[in-house]
């Protein structure tokens, strides 16, 4: 009985053909007879507590999301327990909002500059990392260690500390070399230069995961390629032109892709640093989706806010599957 | 040979950039007090104290938010564990009608977008009376690592010859005895490595632990630390010391698992 079906499962995993159902083929119907109902239902049972909760605690979120969207929900509502369906209202309200299109779009800006400036340093560094002299390379890579884990909140505070108005190490630093404008400077006392110290942390944080994995990548390639581009007199360029990137491209993909959905999300950093100011210039879309929905209990507008970041989430989700799918890793 | 030490000195401002925080924040709590807030210039430090450790431990607050975010962490990934080893031996070791659409569905559902679902989440968690229980926080973030945890797992497993269970099999093991003494003990460096990510996840999360958790005494130490101006005023000295406190967690952990840290990452989405 358990022989059957281990032998089966003997076949590498992605190689197994989809179920037929049992009344198709002969072999289905002698497992049956030889396992019994307990076997057949034994998959099931040790899946059903995982796919519950999935579904309990994914799935129907999902589902109440967009369900909200369609509602008027503030607190009174909420209080009295109605329910107020209004179509497509909240999403009105949100799209003919002038301030949802600039957070929208202080938001896109945010999150591809950070993800552009963090992939590109990522790649120039993992380029680095392999001419280095080794012990060079390993404090670099314990270095990078460090920022990566540090926990967000306590790089927030460090950061917050470093840039201080009145005792940040950094105007100190900048008085020290001559600056004398930075004494006192306040790097909060705009959205742009908020959100530019946020980047920085976030980049920061960032490059050590993309260094690493694209590190991990380079240093897969076949050397013989290179000693073969050397031979044809390649240039440096044409050698990563050639060789090197047709075969990082599609894991440079992936990292982007992750990154692109990370940075998009970002909060805490946003919130901790100047809870979305000064007036509002700080706030993106999950910054802004706490506000109406948490701050000022307008869920119903706010989960439609929650919907449209969805959407563009899932695309890019979408995609990132699809490509991983086709790697050796997403095999099913 | 130019090029090599120009790439090496390249490499060494880099390592300064990635280390200047770290540093910057272990001297500032080294500091005494008094010497952290001034505008002499002090790269260096030249003396060394540990009372910033001792006030931020003792901070109100402090105790009890450490303790809250352990309960909470500990028993989310616990939990996924459990539960997503069984899923992932499912979806590893059997063969059954569905079993490719089960791990679509757990690798879909470790991409969620939980931020997106702050709304719902709250509103299920009111209902569901849990809303400033710290019960809410453990389920969400058993919901996020679970998948998670499922998708790794499965690929841990999937590692294991599933001939040295049937080799135990044939000695007279039963199903679950040959998983307990052939499987189990092998996947010990994946559950590992697998518990570390999703304890890292949960240790930083700041976005439901900060709307599901209102009262003072239930919050977490993400949440504490980020009020630190209420419990240190300009006290940067003690906030460097909790932040520190803080840290060493997760870098102990993160020193565990370093060398399978990219591997995992890229498999799922647990943020590094």
């Amino acid at each position: 009985m358990t022989a059957v079906k281990t032998t089966e499962t003997a076949a590498p995993v992605g190689n197994i053909p989809p179920a037929l159902p049992p009344a198709v083929t002969g072999g289905a119907r002698k497992r049956r007879r030889r396992g019994g109902a307990f076997d057949r239902a034994l998959p099931y049972l040790l899946l059903a507590p995982a796919l519950i909760a999935i579904l309990w605690l994914i799935g129907w979120p999902v589902v109440s999301v967009f369900v909200t969207s369609f509602q008027q929900l503030n607190l009174g509502e909420l209080v009295r327990g109605e329910v107020v369906w209004t179509g497509f209202e909240n999403y009105v309200t949100v799209l003919k909002d002038e301030r949802f299109w600039e957070v929208s779009l202080r938001t896109v800006v945010f999150t591809v500059s950070v993800v552009v400036a963090s992939v590109g340093m990522g790649l120039g560094i993992a380029l680095l990392m392999r001419v280095l002299t080794p012990w060079v390379r390993i404090a670099l890579q314990i270095a990078m260690l460090c920022a990566w884990a540090m926990p967000i909140l306590a790089s927030t505070t460090v950061y917050q500390w470093m840039f201080d108005q009145n005792y940040g190490i950094l105007n100190k630093t900048l008085v020290q070399l001559g600056f004398d404008s930075f004494a006192g400077y306040s790097w909060f006392s705009s959205g742009t230069s908020t959100l530019s110290v946020v980047g920085l942390l976030i980049i920061w944080q960032a490059i050590p995961f993309l260094a690493f994995s694209l590190y991990a990548g380079l240093v897969g390639i076949p050397r013989d390629l290179y000693e073969a581009a050397g031979i044809d007199g390649a240039t440096g360029w044409q050698t990563f032109r050639a060789v090197t990137w047709p075969e990082i491209r599609s894991l440079l993909m992936m990292v982007t892709f992750l990154s692109t959905l990370w940075d998009f999300k970002v909060f805490a950093q946003i919130w901790v640093f100047r809870g979305g100011g000064p007036n509002g210039e700080s706030t993106t879309l999950p910054v802004l989706q706490y506000l109406e929905g948490i701050a000022k209990s307008h869920f119903g507008v706010a989960a439609a806010i929650s919907v449209l970041m969805m959407v563009i989430l899932g695309l890019i989700t979408f995609q990132y599957l699809r490509k991983l799918l086709q790697t050796e890793e997403g095999k099913l | 040979m130019l090029k090599k030490s120009a790439a090496n000195i390249a490499g060494l401002a880099l390592a300064l950039f990635f280390l200047f925080p770290t540093y910057w924040m272990i001297t500032t709590a080294l500091k005494p007090r008094g010497s952290t807030i001034t505008s002499d210039y002090d790269l260096i430090p030249f003396s060394v104290t540990f009372t910033n450790f001792v006030t931020a431990w003792t901070k109100p607050g402090f105790l009890s938010s450490l303790g809250n975010s352990l309960i909470v962490t500990l028993t989310a990934v616990v939990a996924a564990i459990v539960i997503g080893i069984t899923a992932a031996v499912a979806m590893s070791r059997f063969a059954f009608r569905g079993r490719k659409s089960f791990v679509l569905l757990m690798l879909v559902a470790q991409m969620a977008p939980f931020e997106a679902l702050l709304i719902p989440m709250f509103l299920m968690m009111r209902d569901l009376q849990l809303y400033e229980h710290l019960s809410s926080l453990i389920l969400v973030y058993f919901a996020v690592t679970l998948p998670f945890c499922a998708w790794t797992l499965r690929g841990f497993v999937n590692g294991i010859p599933v001939e040295l269970e049937e080799a135990a099999m044939v000695d007279g093991c039963g199903r679950w005895k040959a998983f307990q003494k052939v499987t189990l003990p092998l996947l010990g460096p994946g559950l590992v490595a697998t518990s570390v990510f999703a304890f890292i996840t949960a240790w930083n999360e700041f976005l439901f632990a900060k709307v599901l958790i209102r009262s003072q005494d239930k919050e977490t130490l993400p949440v504490w630390l980020s009020g630190f101006e209420t419990a240190f005023g300009t006290d940067w000295g003690g906030a460097m010391a909790a932040s520190v406190l803080f840290t060493v967690p997760a870098l102990v952990f993160f020193l565990i698992v370093q060398r399978k840290m990219v591997a995992g990452v890229t498999a799922g989405a647990v943020k590094g």
